[in-house]
């Protein structure tokens, strides 16, 4: 969203400095929509992380039990509590983010509502100079808030990207589970269980990163 | 857009009245709102809700520099009263928001920041306006649980608040009350379903009659002046308050 997008805009060259209704506010109501909607997925995956964690341990026990032949697969089950832990981190960092966008685009909302008063201000008192002082001013304001919404909006989308590149080291991880459970000799059925199991539900959260990643809201179709 | 009228001039102490948008829209609540002046900066008293800035922006800034306001009064916290609070404060930021304490973590959500409030204790307390000393009077469930009016001495004026509202129809829009027995029927409804306490509507009673008023300004509807006060602070004190009906 440029600043232009977000607020009001010049009318005409030597015309006073009049704010004109936009789509600044249906644009940011359909950013806080969006941004809904991301937290809803980020609290699914956290969710999802979560199970990782409990599966994994319960893994760390059937592999203790099943001895030697499943000493690989017990190091990638520990590995894999370590992924999901290090995912519940970069979610919740995302889930911070979030917030301070929330807050952000609630103020453009509350603001263009201001807006909307300013411009019929500036109708009923043409060429007050004052007027034009804070209109202008405000337009400033509102021209740093886009910036700041820029930014938050480009660090959330390189922190999912993070996300996304740890998610392919569980998917790694979760395959290679899989052919450690091979060699677990009697165990080998439960273990190919419980690592095809991973694998599932790492593919659920890449899913789930690869849907937050076509948001609308960084520009894309979702 | 509003219009604004002089009801008291002596020198460059001055009260305008700033009145009757025949453009608001029926869903709003019509709403008075006073400007007092005293050695070139301004007093706004009430200055309404976000949604009639615009018409009383325009009003008062064909007579008088916004950024002269030095303050506001808020009798109460009501938006109708003073939800424009934050487009006030883009003209002067330093501006100062008198409202009764109770209301002082609750209107910062209208705008404004911790140094922007001057919290009015129960009691009342001066306000001065350069050099001119305003006084704040109680008038606490009047309707508002920490609702306070305000008292110049000098103009003998006393902004009411909501108290002597009246909601006028629209062939009734004079800024004066005209015929007492007449007007007093828009006000009767008001009074009872909105004034909650009948102590302390006696207590307001008692307390204004000691006070030397030519103006009555309300918030809502017409002034009474001359007689008329009295008459409305005797109607009042003898009314029953604090009814759904009559």
């Amino acid at each position: 969203m440029t600043a232009e997008e977000n607020t009001s805009e010049w009318q005409g060259g030597d015309e006073a400095f009049v704010p004109v209704a936009t789509e600044s506010s249906s644009g940011a109501a359909l950013d806080l929509l969006r941004i809904v909607r991301i937290n809803e997925e980020i609290k699914r995956v956290v969710s999802v992380a979560f199970k990782i964690n409990i599966m994994a341990l319960n893994a760390i026990f059937l592999a203790k039990r099943a001895g030697n032949a499943a000493l690989g697969f017990g190091v990638l089950s520990n590995e894999l509590r370590v992924f999901s832990k290090d995912l519940r981190e970069g979610m919740m960092a995302l889930t911070r983010q979030i917030h301070d966008l929330v807050a952000e685009v609630s103020v453009i909302l509350q603001e263009s509502r201001y807006d909307r008063v300013f411009a019929e201000a500036a109708r009923a008192a043409p060429d007050h100079a004052q007027l034009q002082t804070v209109l202008e001013r405000r337009e400033a304001r509102h021209g740093e808030r886009a910036d700041r919404i820029a930014s938050l909006r480009r660090g959330l989308r390189l922190a999912i990207d993070d996300a996304a590149r740890l998610v392919e080291l569980g998917g790694v991880l979760a395959k290679s589970a899989k052919i450690e459970a091979a060699y677990g000799a009697g165990f080998a059925s439960s273990l190919g269980q419980v690592s095809g199991e991973f694998d599932g539900i790492v593919e659920e959260i890449r899913s789930s990163l690869d849907s937050l990643r076509r948001s609308g809201f960084f520009g894309g179709s979702a | 857009m509003k219009t604004t009228q002089t009801i008291f001039e002596d020198g460059g102490h001055k009260w305008t009245a700033i009145v009757r948008d025949p453009a608001k829209p029926e869903f709003l609540i019509d709403t008075n709102e006073y400007l007092v002046q005293h050695g070139g900066q301004g007093l706004l008293l009430d200055p309404g809700g976000s949604e009639i800035f615009p018409a009383v922006f325009s009003a008062l800034s064909s007579e008088f520099d916004p950024s002269k306001i030095a303050g506001i009064f808020a009798s109460h916290q009501d938006p109708d009263i003073v939800s424009s609070l934050a487009l006030w404060l883009e003209f002067n930021p330093q501006m100062k928001c008198h409202v009764s304490w109770l209301w002082g973590s609750f209107i910062p959500h209208f705008g404004g920041k911790g140094d922007t409030f001057v919290p009015l204790p129960d009691e009342g307390a001066v306000i001065p306006l350069a050099g001119l000393q305003l006084q704040a009077v109680p008038a606490h469930y009047l309707h508002s649980s920490g609702n306070l009016h305000l008292y110049d001495r000098q103009a003998r004026i006393l902004f009411s608040g909501d108290v002597g509202a009246a909601l006028l129809p629209a062939e009734k829009q004079g800024l004066f009350v005209e015929d007492f027995s007449s007007h007093i029927r828009f006000a009767e409804g008001f009074h009872r379903r909105w004034m909650g306490s009948n102590e302390a509507k006696r207590q307001w009673c008692e307390r204004v009659s000691h006070l030397e008023i030519d103006m009555l300004c309300p918030q809502h509807g017409a002034i009474y002046q001359g007689a008329d006060v009295q008459r409305f602070i005797n109607w009042f004190d003898e009314l029953h308050v604090g009814v759904l009906r009559s």
